[in-house]
């Protein structure tokens, strides 16, 4: 293999950069391939070398980016937009006792969703989250089934700056619109973009409840939150 | 396999604990990898109708195998229902072959068909969307004058006396009542008073459920209620109070599950095979009397594109061919009703599911998310297509070729849809009949079909 490598090399002996440059592009691809034991043995061999944290995560983020658009074209299925995303976690373990404060993988905002009341549907909300986290913002899942008070307490004690609320039934869209009235009652709707979504839901009534905004899927949800929060 | 109800119930409290998370990660992902990679499962986008026999079977096998292994995460208890293969086969083995439904003069056989039956699919129409609370009676009405009807899932209610229905909340009680009541109305008012009701729907929660339960103005013990699916292979508290109920208050269970393409399943043979699990898991964790399957595409919520119909007619050969169970097909198509398109796709949904061993559940148009819109006309048309195709004995290779043939004309359309127009617009709401030119377009495709060789009754 080495023989192979330095024949594709141009014979040439590795440099110590040249090595970390291998091994971060074997870890996207092991991140892409969703093989988290792999992505995270190379991630303490990049920690063990010294290797520029920031910078890896920036192009783990990006290879994420295109895991969620091959997903996006069904070229790859949710498992496998799971699995990296997993693997992409498993990494981050590794890395984050070692990042400084004031690093440059800072998140991009922090986005708090979850399903309403009576719904217990979760898969539209489970794949809006991993398409946010591959994106870089940091999750708060409430999970399904949450009251509409839920939501603001823990919104108000992470400091989110999204609330996104999904939803799969016509009878549990009225526990969106719950959120937005004690929001405004409390005085503290300013405080926060609320995002809808979900099967049953369209632009028109998001635009009735008061919400900020509306997006059919999770990539246009992730343009959406992009696009509220002015972060590119 | 009601007789061991309390058992399985205790199940859920007592089975292996897990974190849902590991449930989906561990367990249900790589099991399902496993068992389409053993079985050899693979999708052919040029048969969405296959004739493999051994394809059928092995998305059997692999669904029983895939059950097996995996059990039912209860969501509530954080355990796992788990079954032995014993058990798996001696609930196949008691389960009916076939129900007498409804009442009196309107009764029908609801009942298992095989692959290429000749017998006609029992056909359930059901637009699964709600309407305007005002215009429910008369929509109720306008399905129950269709002369195939074999049953009916009706209109939903969106308002209960003009206030929002909230799931869990009072307005539900009261919404479900209302839906159960002016159901029960045009029944008798259009002289089908016995007729075989899936209801209500309206109702979300167990309590409202078991609020409609009523022989005299509500769902009666000849009615079915369903049992839903919590995205995949889980159930909660909630789901086994209404199974419990159902099968105390002595009514038909259905089993409605829509596994996803695109979802945990992964692809076309994930779905299938994990839309023929569901099988097993209404009947044995819910105890449910038939299957009411609706696969549908994540992003499309709809199962009128190849790749669907593909899942569709595997699945329902697998049952076919494997089981004695009693199953039906439920259609979700594209576009909106008032349009050639959901014509198009009600036929390919209808011909692909008949053929395959399935009875119709017919037909919810528009990505089944749109206010008002579905008429009676699209699911008399699926329902006509169903008898034709039974009737004439067709076999899958034609079945395939005119699915084909459909396929050719809209398949293309499916990301931007026609969203048609509404059952207000398309239906003299008053006289609860269709208008004339919804009617003419009916009349023009279906006998464009009948050029494509199917041979309709009347």
């Amino acid at each position: 293999m080495r023989i192979l490598k330095r024949f594709l090399l141009g014979n040439k002996n590795f440099t110590r950069e040249e090595r970390k440059m291998e091994r971060v592009k074997k870890l996207t691809q092991a991140l892409s391939a969703g093989d988290q034991a792999e992505c995270v043995t190379l991630a303490k061999e990049l920690l063990a070398e010294g290797a520029d944290l920031d910078a890896v995560i920036k192009e783990m983020t990006n290879e994420m980016r295109e895991v969620g658009k091959r997903f996006e074209t069904f070229e790859i299925f949710l498992p496998e937009m799971m699995m990296a995303a997993e693997a992409m976690m498993a990494v981050m373990d590794v890395f984050g006792p070692h990042l400084v404060e004031g690093s440059g993988v800072a998140s991009r905002g922090t986005v708090l969703i979850g399903a309403p009341r009576g719904d217990m549907h979760e898969i539209g909300k489970n794949i809006v989250k991993l398409m946010l986290k591959a994106n870089g913002f940091q999750i708060i899942d409430l999970g399904p089934n949450v009251d509409p008070l839920e939501f603001i307490k823990r919104a108000e004690e992470a400091k989110a700056d999204v609330i996104a609320i999904s939803t799969l039934m016509t009878t549990t869209m009225p526990g969106a619109t719950q959120v937005i009235q004690l929001l405004n009652d409390k005085g503290i709707r300013d405080k926060y973009k609320v995002i809808v979504g979900g099967a049953p839901t369209n632009p028109d009534w998001a635009k009735q409840i008061g919400a900020d905004g509306w997006a059919e899927d999770a990539s246009k949800a992730t343009e959406l939150v992009e696009k509220l929060l002015g972060v590119n | 396999m009601s007789y061991r109800m309390w058992e399985v119930m205790e199940r859920a409290n007592t089975g292996p604990f897990m974190e849902e998370h590991e449930f989906l990660y561990k367990r249900f992902i790589p099991k399902m990898r496993e068992v389409i990679k053993k079985y050899n499962i693979k999708y052919d986008p040029q048969h969405p109708v296959p004739s493999d026999d051994s394809l059928a079977d092995a998305v059997w096998q692999a669904a029983v195998e895939f059950f097996r292994e995996v059990g039912v995460y209860n969501q509530d208890t954080h355990r796992v229902i788990l079954f032995s293969d014993e058990e798996i086969k001696e609930a196949l083995y008691s389960a009916p072959s076939s129900y007498v439904v409804g009442e009196g003069k309107d009764s029908r056989v609801f009942g298992h068909r095989k692959v290429e039956d000749t017998r006609p699919p029992f056909c359930i129409y059901s637009p699964d969307i709600t309407y305007d609370e005002v215009d429910h009676l008369a929509a109720c009405i306008a399905y129950l004058k269709e002369p195939l009807l074999d049953g009916l899932c009706a209109p939903l209610l969106e308002e209960f006396m003009g206030r929002k229905i909230q799931a869990w909340a009072p307005f539900e009680l009261g919404g479900s009542l209302e839906h159960a009541m002016s159901l029960r109305e045009a029944c008798r008012l259009v002289g089908r008073p016995g007729v075989f009701l899936v209801a209500v729907g309206t109702a979300e929660s167990d309590a409202a459920q078991i609020s409609v339960s009523d022989p005299t103005w509500g769902v009666r013990t000849t009615d079915s209620r369903l049992v839903g699916s919590i995205t995949e292979m889980m159930t909660n508290n909630s789901m086994m109070n209404k199974a419990a109920h159902y099968n105390m208050y002595g009514c038909f269970t259905g089993s409605l599950t829509g596994a996803i393409f695109g979802g945990y399943a992964g692809g076309a043979e994930g779905t299938a095979v994990l839309e023929t699990a569901y099988h097993l898991k209404g009947l044995m964790v819910h105890q449910c009397n038939y299957q009411q399957n609706f696969p549908f595409h994540l992003k499309h919520g709809s199962n009128t594109g190849r790749e669907m119909l593909w899942i569709v007619s595997v699945y329902s050969q697998a049952i076919a061919r494997n089981t004695h169970l009693v199953q039906d097909s439920n259609g979700f198509g594209n576009a909106g009703p008032g349009t050639e398109m959901i014509l198009y796709e009600a036929a390919a949904h209808s011909l692909t599911s008949t053929v395959s061993g399935a009875n119709l559940w017919e037909h919810a148009p528009a990505h089944n998310k749109y206010h008002n819109r579905g008429t009676p006309l699209e699911c008399r048309l699926a329902a006509e297509v169903g008898h034709a195709v039974a009737n004439m004995g067709m076999k899958r290779e034609q079945a395939n070729e005119i699915a084909n043939r459909l396929l050719a004309k809209y398949e293309h359309l499916i990301p931007e849809a026609p969203l048609g127009k509404t059952f207000q617009e398309l239906y003299d709401v008053r006289k609860a009949i269709p208008r004339p030119e919804w009617l003419d377009m009916y009349y023009r495709v279906k006998e464009e079909l009948a050029g494509m060789g199917l041979e309709f009754p009347f």
